[in-house]
């Protein structure tokens, strides 16, 4: 993550004093001229006197020298200066090639709000509106192409500029630009300020504008895709469930396979439900349809439906002491569901499955204790990633995506509770969740 | 209660599913429409006003959205809708639509009927097993 930076480049990682040449030593070059130069005006004048008498041959020979040793200093420091000037247009040109070489528009902002330098990207983004070295004020340039922050509303002066800086200051938009022939570019913008010196004023700012119209296009597919494939699955689930159920009141005869197959249908109902909701996941998830219930009346009721749809009477309930929670009551529904049935899956030599709540400060409790296979140690640090399936390959494997613990996790946490567990291999575990007890409701009304 | 002859219509553009929501419905005794689109819905709706609409929302030609929109405006907000869906938040498309009530694909047939019964009331001729 960017962060705010001061031109001695004190942060981890930035140097804003880039574009100087890496520090050479002049003192070394200085002292060693001037040792040298000391040396041959002591040394070549007693040379010279010893060589030639004095006389008009020495006094020229004198004047000479002097002028060899001009000439010599001045192509010396002539060779240094280039030196040095070739240095500091390397480093240029790189430090632009790499700006250049970033697929993110960037723009290097005064603290008067005007735009003092672009990279590539910045000139191909506000294409006709920036050339190299023009300076722009940043709100003239959001004006001409057609900015607006993501939710419509006007781009301020200090929407990316933090007028003040104090510490570590970056701010992150969502913009919307409109270019030329109606091409809409979505792009998230981040500006970092370049302090004078830690603490002090602003030198300039580094504004980041990411194009991310390609990647909400592609949210958007998916959002169909998905939305298709919800369709899709369930239509044809929904028709065979229902006629299972038909079937189940008319005949008698194969209550048993019917059963069955109405147990393998819920299965996969469930399976294809865990699919979208992870697809959905990753992309932030939908809104919690939060409203205030009793969570234990939602236990009793989940408990009596999966006790009819196969548990066989092995779920049973202790100590629901009633426990008002502001929920989405279909998500937690999908929480109790997965818990319970991993508690069936994994418990394959029968046993009850005993499930409670408890009130335990701010926060309701559930747990759901079985007496099943327990999950091995080594295997308990993973047990909530997503697509690991703690039981997989053993002759104990009963198959799933492994998902239903990741899918508990980001629901109870999106509602500020968390899911947590105890387990002894060949003795079973018991799961719990936590979600914080709606606040009491005021009597007293105006 | 049994209000306005208890008259259902069912727009739903699965075959299977249309005629084992219609096999459902009239078996517990209610009367039923079927429709595969949201055209043929308002055809129907316009021969005979339903007491009770229950609308797929993606279908083909005319999808449950639009459906709605001009159901609601040539009669009214009087006849409540049931959206059956297939989609993660059933309840924000009910809303959507301002539905009286929606149901999520796969459901319980228990559930449509308890559903249909909230809005019209038990059907004239109840039987348990349709």
């Amino acid at each position: 993550m960017p962060r705010a930076v001061d031109i001695e480049g004190t942060a981890a990682g930035v140097e804003a004093g880039g574009r100087d040449p890496p520090p050479s030593t002049p003192l070394r070059v200085v002292v060693t001229y001037a040792a040298v130069g000391g040396l041959w005006i002591l040394f070549s004048d007693r040379l010279l006197d010893q060589l030639v008498a004095p006389g008009p041959l020495n006094v020229a020979l004198q004047t000479a020298k002097g002028w060899v040793f001009v000439l010599a200093g001045a192509a010396l420091l002539y060779l240094l200066m280039r030196r040095d000037a070739r240095q500091r247009a390397a480093v240029a040109a790189q430090v632009r090639a790499v700006l250049d070489s970033i697929e993110d528009a960037i723009l290097v902002v005064d603290p008067g709000a005007h735009v003092v330098d672009a990279n590539r990207a910045a000139l191909g983004m506000f294409e006709g509106l920036l050339r190299g070295e023009v300076e722009i004020p940043l709100l003239d340039l959001a004006k001409a192409s057609q900015m607006r922050m993501a939710d419509g509303s006007p781009v301020l002066p200090d929407a990316f500029l933090p007028a003040r800086v104090e510490g570590e200051t970056l701010h992150r938009a969502a913009v919307v630009l409109h270019r030329g022939e109606g091409r809409e570019v979505q792009a998230e913008v981040t500006a970092a300020p370049i302090l004078e010196r830690p603490g002090g004023p602003l030198r300039f700012a580094v504004v980041v504008l990411r194009d991310v119209s390609e990647l909400r296009r592609r949210d958007e597919l998916q959002d169909e895709f998905l939305a298709t494939a919800a369709h899709e699955f369930k239509t044809p689930l929904a028709v065979i469930k229902a006629y299972v159920q038909l079937l189940q009141r008319r005949s008698t005869g194969e209550a048993a396979a019917l059963e069955v197959v109405s147990r393998q249908v819920d299965r996969l109902s469930r399976l294809v439900q865990q699919l979208l909701e992870v697809a959905r996941l990753k992309q932030g998830g939908p809104e919690l349809a939060l409203a205030e219930y009793d969570l234990s009346a939602q236990v009793r009721e989940v408990l009596g439906r999966m006790n009819r749809m196969g548990g066989g009477q092995r779920l049973q309930a202790t100590a629901t002491a009633p426990a008002a929670v502001r929920a989405d009551r279909d998500r937690i529904d999908q929480v109790l569901v997965s818990l319970l049935d991993n508690a069936l899956k994994f418990s394959p030599h029968g046993g009850e499955v005993v499930v409670s709540v408890d009130r335990a400060g701010t926060e309701a409790v559930v747990s759901v204790r079985d007496s099943g296979l327990g999950i091995p140690p080594e295997r308990q640090r993973q047990l909530f990633r997503r697509y690991y399936r703690a039981h997989e390959g053993d002759p104990d494997d009963r198959g799933g995506f492994g998902l239903g613990l990741d899918l508990a996790r980001e629901i109870v946490s999106r509602h500020g509770g968390r899911v947590w567990f105890e387990s002894e291999t060949g003795s079973g575990s018991t799961f719990f969740f936590s979600l914080p007890l709606a606040p009491e409701a005021p009597h007293v009304r105006a | 209660m049994y209000g306005r002859d208890g008259h259902i219509l069912v727009v739903e553009d699965d075959p299977d599913l249309l005629s084992l929501e219609a096999e459902i419905l009239s078996g517990a005794g209610y009367s039923v429409d079927v429709a595969h689109d949201g055209h043929e819905a308002l055809e129907m709706a316009a021969a005979r006003l339903p007491a009770l609409v229950l609308l797929d929302m993606r279908m083909p030609r005319m999808d449950g959205w639009q459906f709605a929109k001009a159901f609601r405006e040539r009669h009214g907000a009087s006849c409540p809708i049931v959206v059956v869906t297939a989609a993660e938040n059933a309840r924000r498309r009910a809303e959507e639509v301002g539905a009286a009530g929606f149901l999520e694909k796969p459901f319980d047939i228990d559930e449509v009927l308890r559903e249909v019964e909230r809005h019209l009331g038990s059907p004239p001729v109840s039987s348990p097993v349709p």
